[in-house]
């Protein structure tokens, strides 16, 4: 049986659910992009809000919090495939507890393991490419496009760090944004219509960083191959440094 | 802003070969109005070359008095000069970080008049970003040669990480390029950072180097320190002289490679003194690039010698991490370093009397001193080997790196090298080994090459 669902966190835990009481699950995809398969006959899973706090507290419970975060961060990530591994990992970890996160030869928890590291490996990315714009009203602004979903990852960095400036990080992928003030943070859809105007003196400052970034590098030394593995060519397009004109 | 754009430029374009610019060492909530500090350290960019961007690296002034042979900045130098105003250099420190450029401000300088000047200047930018603008980021200064015991003390209450740096390695080679430099004012201000460190319990040491040892008892206290009466007020006055902070993420220097004619051993019992005398947390090497015509100094066409700072920051990680001595790195009388083979491979090649060595017997220390094996897998073959044998094929999986440490080791009594256990013979693969790994990792351009391998000598894994 193949499974559609709304593409919410929740929406997957009902679809767990299902699976352990309705019938198994063959795939589980997303509403709208799904082709139907001539296998497996498929079933539309509505969201419970009921069902999903069930096999929530299941997982913190029988396996541990630690997993549940896991398999958020991994929910995150675009692999498409990530319905199914979060669903084998979490039938894995009701037979094997807490363990479950040590079997690292499994290739069950190995999918998860390296999914999440994708995910984790692109949040430390944001946290050093993001690059705000000083907006009219002194909000700080920053446009990112990352290949997961991770912007809601970078909140608790950031409020930390701007106590007191209120923030937006706009994914302009998703078409959605992180907007923070003074520790307090949610998520929102937000689109190219509202973002804030932009204070007077930013073109300065990134005029001044630019030049700064074009000056520090030693001529002597030049290796632009090095600079590229750190620093992903796809990221590229928000940054100040290398783009402004 | 054109005149701030202008000063930037110029001041810096002459702080880029300062090579020291990690942040970590130091891990802070956000306790003031803006800003912490991330204990891993963040890279925000790379630069052309190749090299990390964590912090504002920039000069405070350029306009020196002295007159360093090797220095771009040196007074007889025909060059473009700049002094930033203090609220100047805060403002830009604050707007970087603001929008996520930097993770903090590495303050640098000149000796712009005298040194005194100089540094009431820097500690006057420096308390404007943290006091006026609740900056509470990453700050690293640079201290001058000479400054007074006061302004050092005052200096270190808003910094992160303070530095001295000792730039030559003995004081003929000091003498000669740096005249107005005298030793002393380089390790009288090493020695008041240690000792405030030592009063407020908070030294840290190199690396691993004296672990286990009590760093912060008075008797490494250096020598009797006079106290001046305006510290001493000072500390008096300020409400909480005990609990704010002085350098949290300690000292550290910097000594130029290749301009005067010293070998590498000369260079690395320095820094072992330094590690023992002041242990400091670490010592950065930077390799000479000829900036200024000088008839003293290697002609402006020769390249930097960038794979000596690699082998020499690998020597310095077996000290501070392996438990070296420069005695041992160096007991066959040579001066210098080989250039072909990293220098725990040229140690255990000279001492292959005390190899192979059993992995499932062998002490920790003695773990650490294989070629390949690092101190996480050593510590994981402990580990392991107290619950069952630890098996050949268990070693890259502990993150050994097997196909060097097989011809130093035994696992379970079998030897896995497969040639004889001769120096020789061993020498031979492993530099089979490694110009092939080299070859195929990069071009035959020097410039690749040695840049690479000096990013990997930055990297947290080092030498293994
Ligand atoms: S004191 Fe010497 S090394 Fe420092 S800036 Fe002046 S000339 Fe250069």
């Amino acid at each position: 049986m193949d499974y559609l669902y709304d593409g919410t966190f929740e929406g997957l835990l009902t679809c767990v659910h299902h699976h352990y009481y309705t019938e198994k699950a063959d795939g589980i995809f997303t509403k709208g992009v799904y082709q139907p398969s001539l296998l497996n006959g498929y079933m539309e899973v509505e969201t419970d809000e009921m069902k999903a706090t069930t096999v929530y507290e299941a997982i913190e419970k029988k396996i541990s919090t630690y997993d549940l975060r896991r398999i958020y961060r991994v929910f995150l990530s675009s692999d498409s495939d990530k319905e199914m591994k979060i669903l084998r990992y979490l039938v894995l970890g009701f037979r094997k507890g807490s363990a479950v996160s040590m079997l690292h030869g499994d290739p069950v928890v190995y999918d998860i393991e390296s999914l999440e590291k994708k995910v984790g490996r692109e949040k430390e990315r944001m946290l050093q490419f993001v690059r705000f714009s000083v907006m009219a009203n002194d909000v700080l602004y920053a446009r990112i496009e990352p290949d997961h979903d991770v912007v809601e990852l970078t909140a608790h960095h950031f409020c930390d760090r701007y106590r007191n400036d209120p923030f937006i990080i706009h994914d302009v992928k998703r078409n959605k944004a992180l907007v923070a003030f003074q520790g307090q943070w949610y998520i929102s859809h937000f689109e190219d219509r509202d973002i804030p105007d932009v204070s007077a003196d930013e073109k300065e400052y990134r005029r001044l960083w630019k030049n700064y970034f074009d000056n520090i590098a030693i001529k002597e030394r030049t290796n632009p191959r090095c600079q590229k593995n750190f620093m992903p060519v796809r990221y590229w397009k928000n940054l100040t440094e290398v783009n402004f004109s | 802003m054109e005149a701030i754009m202008e000063k930037l430029k110029i001041l810096a374009d002459s702080a880029k070969y300062d090579v020291s610019c990690s942040t970590s060492g130091v891990g802070r909530r956000n306790n003031g109005r803006i800003g912490n500090a991330h204990a891993a350290g963040i890279c925000h960019s790379w630069s052309a070359d190749g090299r990390c961007i964590s912090l504002l690296k920039v000069l405070f002034t350029n306009k020196c008095a002295y007159d360093c042979e090797y220095c771009i900045n040196r007074r007889s130098n025909d060059f473009p000069r700049a002094s930033f105003e203090p609220d100047e250099i805060a403002r830009l420190t604050i707007e970087f970080y603001r929008r996520n450029y930097i993770e903090g401000l590495f303050l640098s300088s000149a000796v712009e008049k005298s040194p005194d000047y100089t540094a009431e200047r820097i500690l006057e930018a420096l308390r404007l970003l943290r006091y006026k603008y609740g900056f509470a980021g990453y700050i690293h200064a640079k201290i001058i040669p000479g400054v007074s015991q006061e302004i050092l003390h005052q200096i270190g209450l808003v910094a992160d990480r303070l530095s001295v740096n000792i730039e030559m390695p003995n004081s003929e080679s000091l003498a000669l390029f740096a005249p107005q430099k005298k030793p002393k004012q380089i390790f009288a201000p090493m020695r008041q950072i240690t000792n405030t460190l030592i009063e407020r319990n908070s030294l840290v040491g190199p690396g691993t180097m004296f672990k286990g040892k009590d760093i912060n008892s008075p008797e490494n206290y250096l020598g009797v320190q006079q106290i001046s009466s305006e510290t001493k007020s000072f500390r008096a006055l300020s409400t909480n002289a005990g609990r704010e902070t002085f350098a949290p993420a300690g000292q550290t220097t910097q000594m130029i490679i290749g301009a005067g004619g010293e070998s590498d051993k000369n260079i690395l019992t320095t820094s072992e003194n330094l590690y023992h005398a002041f242990k400091m947390k670490r010592v950065y090497y930077s390799a000479y690039i000829p900036v200024v015509k000088s008839d003293i100094l290697p002609d402006i066409s020769t390249a930097p010698p960038l794979a000596r700072e690699h082998r020499i920051y690998q020597a310095d990680w077996l000290l501070r991490f392996y438990g070296f001595s420069v005695g041992e790195l160096f007991n066959s009388g040579d001066e210098n370093l080989d250039p072909d083979l990293d220098p725990k491979v040229t140690w255990a090649l000279r001492n292959l009397d005390k190899f192979p060595i059993e992995v499932n017997k062998a002490p920790y220390e003695m773990l650490l001193r294989i070629p390949g094996v690092g101190a996480v897998s050593a510590k994981r073959i402990v580990r392991q080997r107290r619950v069952s044998a630890v098996k050949f094929d268990d070693l890259k999986k502990m993150g050994v790196v097997v196909k060097r440490a097989k011809y130093f080791i035994t696992c379970v009594g079998r030897y896995y090298g497969e040639r004889r256990f001769e120096p020789d013979t061993i020498k031979n693969s492993i530099l089979q080994m490694e110009n092939g790994l080299q070859l195929s990792m990069f071009d035959n351009n020097w410039k690749a090459l040695e840049a690479g391998a000096r990013q990997e000598k930055l990297s947290a894994a080092g030498v293994i």
